[in-house]
């Protein structure tokens, strides 16, 4: 378990490093899906395995998806040239001095900034620092039993009060979701739906909008259609 | 036999490639990624520490509690697909007003 905990260690490690340097904004995508990939085998090593396969579900299974819609969508270039280019605000962007994707010599890292790097390498020095720290009774993990008894809050008249689980099971991550804390749950789910209608409100075209982009269409529909029968004619 | 020293170091790892991330980036995606990053070593640690506490028997032959660690992962799951999904609809909101994504664009809260 040791051996596996190293390796994914190692792939969350660098599909980070990916995400952070990498100037194509599909490879960073790239990344960060290698690193959600390593995350969850961490948490299998660590006997979490129903965090692992959520894990899997939601940020691999989910999240990734939207990323990688909405850098198609919200990508900074023009469309034939593709999705693997470059992102970043270019005031200057002319369409026509875009060359293919293969032809243009573009950086395939980013500059390191040094700011930022000096930030965030004090921020890890001191929590390196203070995880050294840690009193040396904090010892090591130890062994986790098979099956260990959880006790029921709220059993039903008739049930036993306790029940044997495997630790890190669904069965013992239910019991701590709706047994220990359900108001959390109710609060999540609450927390869903604000951010459902948020995006649905952020994102929706108003009808006055709407409309002026279906004129402005028709317009240049027309003006297309004019253009070509002048110069049929 | 793993030691939770080492999971927290490589915690602070990942937290601070991610902090790298969102402070050097100008991309909102890009920085929303790192971000993700971020949560995910928060999750690390809470799993570890929740491992641990099952390890130690903290609650002397039962582990009602250990699995609270867990539990509080998954919500932050939760908490960060809710923050994504808002995050990326202010994306493609701002990307229809200003036609890019970056950040130094989006300097003023009137549209």
């Amino acid at each position: 378990m040791e051996v596996f905990f190293l390796l994914s260690s190692m792939v969350a490690v660098a599909g980070a490093v990916l995400v952070v340097t990498q100037r194509v904004a599909i490879y960073a995508l790239l990344g960060l899906l290698v690193s959600f990939f390593g995350t969850a085998g961490i948490f299998y090593a660590l006997d979490a395995t129903f965090v692992a396969v959520s894990q899997i579900l939601v940020y691999a299974g989910a999240l990734a998806v939207l990323f990688l819609f909405v850098l198609m969508f919200a990508s900074d270039d023009p469309p034939e040239a593709g999705p693997l280019v470059t992102v970043g605000a270019r005031k200057d962007f002319d369409p026509a001095a875009v060359k293919p994707v293969e032809a243009r010599a573009r950086p395939r890292l980013s500059m390191p900034s040094f700011g930022a790097a000096l930030l965030s390498l004090a921020v890890l020095a001191l929590m390196y620092f203070a995880i050294y720290k840690l009193p040396p009774r904090f010892g090591e993990f130890g062994g986790v039993a098979p099956q260990t008894q959880v006790h029921k809050t709220n059993p039903r008249p008739g049930e036993p009060l306790t029940e044997m689980v495997e630790f890190g099971s669904a069965r013992g991550v239910g019991y701590a979701i709706f047994d220990d804390f359900p108001l959390a749950f109710e609060v999540v789910s609450l927390l869903i739906f604000a951010a459902i209608l948020g995006a649905v409100l952020l994102t929706r075209r108003s009808a006055a909008q709407s409309r002026a982009e279906q004129e402005a269409a028709a317009r240049e529909g027309e003006a297309g259609a004019e253009g070509a029968g002048g110069s049929h004619a | 036999m793993l030691n939770p020293q080492i999971v927290l170091f490589l915690c602070a790892t990942l937290f601070c490639i991610g902090l790298y991330g969102v402070l050097s980036r100008n991309n909102l995606i890009l920085m929303l990624m790192s971000l993700e990053l971020m949560l995910n070593s928060a999750n690390i640690a809470l799993v570890a520490f929740s491992r641990y506490w099952a390890g130690k028997g903290l609650d002397a032959g039962s582990f009602s509690g250990a699995h609270s660690g867990q539990f509080f992962a998954l919500m932050v799951m939760a908490v960060a697909a809710a923050e994504v999904g808002v995050g990326l609809a202010i994306i493609v909101a701002l990307f229809r007003k200003r036609h890019n994504s970056d950040v130094r664009a989006a300097s003023e809260l009137k549209h």
